[in-house]
């Protein structure tokens, strides 16, 4: 610890503090412009000077000056106002008077700070600089008329995003914030850079001339899109949402956000919205009351309580824990089903089954903030970064800020490839557990074998006749990696899953346990795996028991029961089995065949399309409850603004639906909180209050196991593409596709192809092809690149035209031919 | 003011196996990025688009951050240059000795203005700032050649002359 006086207070910090961070610890506020807390000092605006004793004679500025001992600092005297006020003046020197019309009025540190420090004249006067405005893309608007050169926007998206879109460019009075070619905005869309832009020079679009920032309302929730759990404020007025607000205080993630979390709320508000209740009368889907539409749903599942096995219902892992314990409640409980499912039969068996035989535990036994205090990583498929793009964020910092090593398993590079000192195998597609199982033989072959495994001898002999090429790599790449994983001091398995990833199973989940158990990286600090569901809630679905147990049906089976009819009813809550599951027709034909389907949903989608009975649901900022993040972290999800049209919470809907068939009746969706605490044993002494604003991780109690399995390796189709689905960057389910943001940065389906393939197919980058399998045929764009090995192809799973899933029947891989339209 | 609008710049088809060489040379040397961006330039004349991105692939920078590095300094150039890169100097002796008068022949005469270049690729136009010969002012050099006590005839030879030279 050094101790210093700052304005006569006695201070003690760490020694590498800074006078900034030394002031801030003990509440005195130094302005500052250029310095953010997440970024390296920078030191460029001279906002922050302050005197130190011991350095008579000039000003220094407190944000890269490191702390030392028995320094004496003074932060506010007459000339360190002068010289603040000269900065300002300077400034605004350039820097254009259109407060009225900037959105970051209000919002803007160089405005809050011209007040306060009273600079009401300038003596200077100069010509003022006239940028054309940048409006070429949709969601980021730059104006680098206001730019003030503190180089934030550059700094995150290179330390933190590590994109890279903007430099200075030219130089001396020339030199301006800028892109390659000073071109317009290509990238990410994450918005990490207009949320630290000091001023009105980045802005939102979507967010443009909606509302002055300070009429908002701002309410701390959860991001409803992928797994990671970031946690969000949501900004709104007149019951609509109307941006998500930066506080670089919230989260683990310090407020960052991806372009789902920052740019895609709007489908909360978006027209497409169910705002009342629809039952299907001569063939079409009409308009209804609650009241009739809920009477047509009890009296079809009262009956189904005669024969529960014709009753299944299908849910989302977006929808709070509370309503999916309820769910549970109504379905198992009252109507005596055992027929429900997450979409865990095509993805989360990893987490649900092969979690469980090798750890013990239902869920990851590492948890994110492991990422950046382990020694190595070892990530599978290069696009965990798009599938969780803020995790990608902590692995960008952890490699690049504190030097920690990166492996990549991949069927495909990404950007995770580029990364300093990443190393990738790319292997063949689907064959991800022979790799394990290849790692696994390697580790044991090289004696490399923590102390004390037990069951070593029946792995031995599983992976006796794993051999790299199995997996189409080299005995080299094999040996290096298992060795540099092995020999690490601490390593994390990063494992992403969800629907676009058939092949992402139990037997993967236990491969990948058993490289981990094999080596000692378990149960210790920055050591372990970290399994990432896909949704907000996989891991609450998860642990409130939305999955088959005993003998009842799993999602696929739940749909071949529709198309055989021993399924007469089924109860869809938010899922949209049409566009996500494997083989859309098929789908398709048994959702048409079952007696009775009811959809809840915020949308008509082409599942509810289907159904007999629509209920409008509400979206997470409609209502109050938890969700689970992948690293079991349960947080409070707030209500920003009243329900949307007739629109009811699921909770409010299970809830009447309890009741009415007998069950359970809760005050308010709190009571259930209360009772998942009390009978989910995982959650024992949690309570919604005690989460505050953090949340809680709670714990688990790992007993890892060796669990041997066995590889199973697609033959290749001769002349054929292997096709592998996942996920693209800016989408997140299918949900994603009533966000404004990523429909405007990505509207379509895809199939990226490798240039060398595209080229002897004539195939060039945006042409129209017909890819076909053999369960059907669908048209995309084409995307041409270096990202896909040459015979593979990659799509995206989430668009309703031209979904993969019409020609995917739920294989690891499906062979493909490709040709121009 | 720097309100200069960005380089257009022509999207083209290089053969990459000169960057390609001079990558491979500095490849695992640290702070290659000047000495590659340099060699190129050698190479081609310029710095043609194509090569950035193959130099941010290949060296993993972000294209802008070359981008940055090429805009900073005087010495690199991202479009096609002439053969002969004309030069009439615009500082304060040459200005009162009529520089004006020749820069605007030139103008007239190769239709380029100033840092254009001709389309057949002959000429670069560039006006500077004191060229150190302040007695010879108006002062114009032609690649290495300087041509002192410049005057509108002078433009004419100098053009006619030059014009004569082979390209290569
Ligand atoms: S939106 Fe994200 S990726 Fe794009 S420039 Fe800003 S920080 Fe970089
Ligand atoms: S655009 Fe904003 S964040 Fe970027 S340098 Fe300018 S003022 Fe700073
Ligand atoms: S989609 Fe995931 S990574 Fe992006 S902001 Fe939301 S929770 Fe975070
Ligand atoms: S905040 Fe310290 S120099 Fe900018
Ligand atoms: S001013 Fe022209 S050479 Fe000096």
């Amino acid at each position: 610890m050094v101790n210093l006086t700052i304005n006569g207070k006695q201070v003690a910090v760490e020694k590498d503090a800074t006078i900034y961070d030394a002031a801030k610890a003990c509440g005195i506020k130094i302005p500052i412009l250029c310095h953010d807390k997440k970024l390296h000092p920078f030191g460029g605006c001279r906002m922050c000077l302050v005197e130190v004793e011991q350095m008579k004679g000039r000003l220094i500025p407190a944000c890269t000056t490191p702390v030392t001992e028995g320094m004496i600092v003074q932060t506010t005297t007459d000339e360190i106002v002068k010289a603040r006020k000269l900065v300002l003046e300077l400034l605004l020197l350039k820097h254009p008077i259109d407060c009225p019309v900037c959105d970051a009025a209000g919002d803007c540190d160089l405005q809050n700070l011209t007040y306060e420090y009273k600079v009401n004249m300038n003596r200077f006067v100069d010509e003022k600089f006239n940028h054309e405005i940048d409006y070429e893309n949709p969601l980021i608007e730059r104006d680098m008329n206001r730019c003030i050169h503190c180089g934030k926007c550059a700094r995150i998206c290179d330390e933190i995003v590590s994109y890279g879109a903007y430099t200075f460019i030219n130089r001396g009075i020339e030199a301006k914030m800028g892109t390659e070619f000073d071109g317009p905005l290509n990238c990410e869309f994450c918005g990490s850079c207009v949320s630290v832009c000091p001023v009105g020079a980045l802005n939102s679009r979507p967010f443009k001339f909606k509302a002055r920032w300070w009429a908002l309302q701002k309410t701390k929730s959860v991001c409803s899109y992928c797994g990671t759990g970031c946690q969000l404020t949501l900004g709104s007025k007149d019951g609509k949402v109307l941006t998500t607000i930066y506080d670089e205080n919230q989260g683990f993630h310090n407020g960052q956000l991806c372009t789902r979390g920052r740019f895609g709320y709007q489908f909360v508000n978006s027209d497409k919205r169910l705002t009342t209740p629809l039952v299907r009368k001569n063939g079409k889907l009409q308009e209804a009351t609650w009241e009739e539409a809920l009477a047509e749903v009890t009296s079809r599942l009262s009956a189904g309580k005669s024969d529960p096995a014709s009753v299944a219902a299908l849910a989302t892992p977006r929808l709070t824990n509370e309503e999916l314990f309820l769910l549970e409640k109504v379905f198992r409980g009252t109507i005596g089903t055992d027929n429900i499912d997450h979409s865990a039969g095509f993805a989360h068996e990893a987490l649900t089954k092969g979690a469980v035989a090798s750890f013990g535990v239902a869920a990851s036994p590492s948890e994110i903030a492991d990422i950046q205090k382990s020694n190595l990583l070892l990530v599978v498929k290069s696009d965990a970064y798009e599938t969780h793009p803020v995790i990608g964020f902590e692995i960008n910092l952890g490699v690049k800020r504190k030097g920690v090593a990166i492996r990549i398993v991949s069927d495909k590079k990404g950007k995770l490839t580029r990364l300093p000192g990443a190393k990738t195998t790319v292997h063949t597609p689907g064959s991800e557990v022979a790799l394990f199982n290849a790692l696994c033989k390697s580790v044991i072959d090289q004696g490399l074998v923590a102390e004390g495994v037990a069951g070593l001898d029946a792995l031995k002999a599983a992976v006796a006749d794993a051999t790299a090429e199995k997996a189409g790599v080299t005995a080299e790449e094999i040996a290096a990696v298992a060795k540099d994983y092995a020999t690490a001091e601490k390593a994390l398995i990063i494992l992403p899953i969800g629907l676009g990833y058939p092949g992402h199973n139990a037997a993967l989940a236990s491969a990948a346990a058993n490289l981990a158990i094999l080596t000692g990286k378990i149960g210790k600090e920055g050591s372990g795996l970290l399994i990432m569901g896909e949704k907000n809630n996989s891991q609450g679905a998860v642990d409130m028991g939305i999955y088959p147990k005993g003998t009842g049906l799993a999602a696929s089976a739940i749909i071949d029961g529709c198309a055989n009819g021993n399924v007469k009813t089924l109860f869809v809550a938010g899922e949209n089995p049409v566009v996500s599951y494997p083989n859309r027709k098929k789908v398709e034909k048994a959702l048409e065949n079952v007696e009775f389907m009811v959809v809840a949903d915020l949308f008509l989608t082409e599942t509810a399309a289907l159904a007999d009975v629509v209920l409008p649901a509400c979206s997470f900022a409609e209502k109050n409850g938890t969700f689970t993040s992948l690293g079991r972290r349960v947080q409070n999800v707030r209500k920003a603004i009243p329900a949307v049209g007739l629109a009811k919470t699921d909770f409010e809907i299970l809830n009447a639906l309890s009741q009415a068939l007998g069950g359970a009746r809760y005050n308010n969706q709190g009571e259930v909180f209360t009772e998942i605490a009390a009978t989910v044993p995982a959650y024992k002494g949690l309570s919604q209050a005690g989460l505050k604003d953090e949340g809680a991780v709670y714990p688990v109690a790992v007993a890892a196991k060796l669990v041997p399995v066995q590889a199973k390796t697609a033959a290749p189709a001769a002349g054929k593409l292997a096709m592998v689905t996942g996920s693209a960057l800016y989408h997140c389910g299918t949900m994603s596709r009533f966000g404004e943001g990523p429909m405007y940065v990505c509207p379509d389906a895809y199939a990226e192809l490798n240039v060398a393939d595209a080229s002897a197919l004539k195939i060039a980058e945006g042409d129209q092809v017909t890819v076909t399998s053999a369960t059907g045929a669908v048209q995309v764009a084409a995307k041409v690149g270096k990202r896909v090995p040459q015979g593979v192809v990659f799509s995206p799973y989430h668009f309703g035209e031209g979904s993969v899933n019409t020609i995917t029947d739920g294989a690891e891989v499906t062979y493909v031919t490709v040709a121009k339209k | 003011m720097s309100n200069a609008p960005a380089e257009e710049i022509p999207a083209e088809e290089i053969d990459l196996t000169e960057a390609n060489e001079v990558i491979d040379k500095y490849l695992t040397l640290p702070g290659n990025l000047m000495p590659v961006l340099q060699g190129i330039q050698e190479a081609y004349g310029y710095v043609p688009k194509p090569t950035i991105d193959l130099v941010a692939e290949r060296l993993n920078v972000y294209p802008s951050q070359i981008y940055g590095v090429l805009t900073f300094y005087a010495q690199f150039h991202l479009k096609p240059r002439g053969r002969f890169i004309i030069r009439v100097c615009v500082g304060t002796a040459c200005h009162v000795q009529g520089a004006e008068r020749i820069t605007e022949t030139f103008f007239g005469r190769l239709g380029i203005g100033h840092a254009e270049t001709t389309a057949d690729l002959r000429y670069t136009f560039e006006k500077v700032a004191c060229l150190g010969a302040c007695g010879m002012a108006p002062l114009a050099m032609v690649n290495d050649d300087t041509f002192g006590k410049m005057t509108v005839q002078k433009v004419d030879e100098i053009i006619e002359t030059y014009n004569a030279r082979p390209m290569k």
